[in-house]
């Protein structure tokens, strides 16, 4: 089977990195990729998804140690400040170029 | 058709969220409206005073704005910090701006050594040709903040502030207007530029209402 087989090109598909492959937190990290930090209020209204869904898929980001949330105070309003890690960069750099090959790779 | 998705664009459309409550177009309508009632406060002013008192003014409407971002617009829109790409690019736009202003400076203090007439001086600035002059430097500001800010209503304002000293020249010469027309021209600039500001404030109040959130990160 030669490298450039469609069964080869296809299985890349499977083997993207899921915890960013979903719509919602791909937004979220694509946002997150592109400032230094942001609020949750700010990529509430950027993305344009409700607080609790917001919630949950930041959840699974942070456990994937993609991004940080820093718990501090706006006068005396809690505010929760977002920054994607390290961790998360080179994830979301690879997931690009995973994703950009295979569309490349796929036939007209 | 829809845009392709860019990371570039993504990053610019969240850098234009700071520009979309409208309040900036407010300030510069502000700015614009110094030049409307400046000459008519230097007749009983005079001239540096009848500049001189905006300063105070300015201050308060500064500080307006900020009390505004700070307790109405952040807590419905959010709060971002941008990355170093946009950091350099603010950092050129502050560096631009820092040159056009104190080529402003110059120029004004040449232009009213100019209309004081000492003739000490080299650059003899004709009074039919000190409106484009004007306009041009408004127009090159404007354009370049415009493009340095991503932002692009101020291309029209910088046309509409631009062609507002050549439209009061004419105003003045053939239909008299007062004070080379400025009161009028920048009148009706400012007026443009800040409806404008106060239509996308309401809208943005309007469509992001604010409402009580469950504790951040819970």
């Amino acid at each position: 089977m030669s490298e450039s087989s469609p069964e080869l090109d296809l299985q890349r598909l499977a083997d993207l990195d899921q915890l960013i492959h979903a719509p919602a937190r791909l937004m979220i990290l694509t946002y997150l990729y592109v400032v230094d930090s942001a609020d949750y209020v700010f990529i509430m209204h950027q993305t344009g998804l409700t607080w609790g869904n917001l919630a949950t898929h930041l959840n699974k980001l942070e456990e994937a140690g993609y991004v940080e949330v820093q718990k501090t105070f706006n006068g005396k309003k809690p505010q929760s400040i977002l920054r994607m890690t390290d961790q998360g960069r080179a994830a979301f750099k690879a997931y690009k170029k995973s994703m950009q090959q295979v569309l490349d790779d796929l036939p007209e | 058709m829809q845009n392709p998705i860019s990371l570039k664009g993504t990053e610019r459309k969240a850098f234009q969220s700071r520009f979309a409550d409208g309040l900036w177009d407010v300030f510069l309508g502000c700015f614009a409206l110094q030049f409307a009632i400046a000459p008519l406060l230097g007749e009983s002013l005079g001239d540096f005073w009848g500049s001189m008192i905006f300063l105070p003014i300015w201050g308060v409407v500064y500080l307006g704005i900020w009390l505004l971002r700070k307790h109405v617009i952040a807590p419905r829109i959010g709060v971002v910090k941008f990355g170093q790409p946009r950091k350099a690019k603010l950092r050129k736009f502050t560096l631009v701006m820092l040159v056009f202003n104190l080529l402003a400076f110059f120029l004004g203090l040449l232009a009213m050594l100019n209309f004081l007439g000492d003739e000490r001086w080299f650059f003899n600035i004709s009074a039919g040709l000190f409106p484009g002059l004007l306009g041009l430097f408004i127009l090159m500001a404007f354009s370049l903040a415009g493009a340095l800010l991503d932002y692009p209503r101020l291309y029209v304002y910088g046309l509409l502030l631009s062609v507002a000293p050549l439209v009061g020249e004419w105003l003045y010469q053939n239909l008299g207007a007062t004070h080379h027309g400025f009161p009028i021209v920048f009148g009706v600039a400012a007026a443009v530029m800040i409806l404008t500001g106060l239509i996308l404030f309401v809208r943005l109040l309007v469509k992001n209402p604010l409402v009580e959130m469950p504790e951040q990160g819970a």
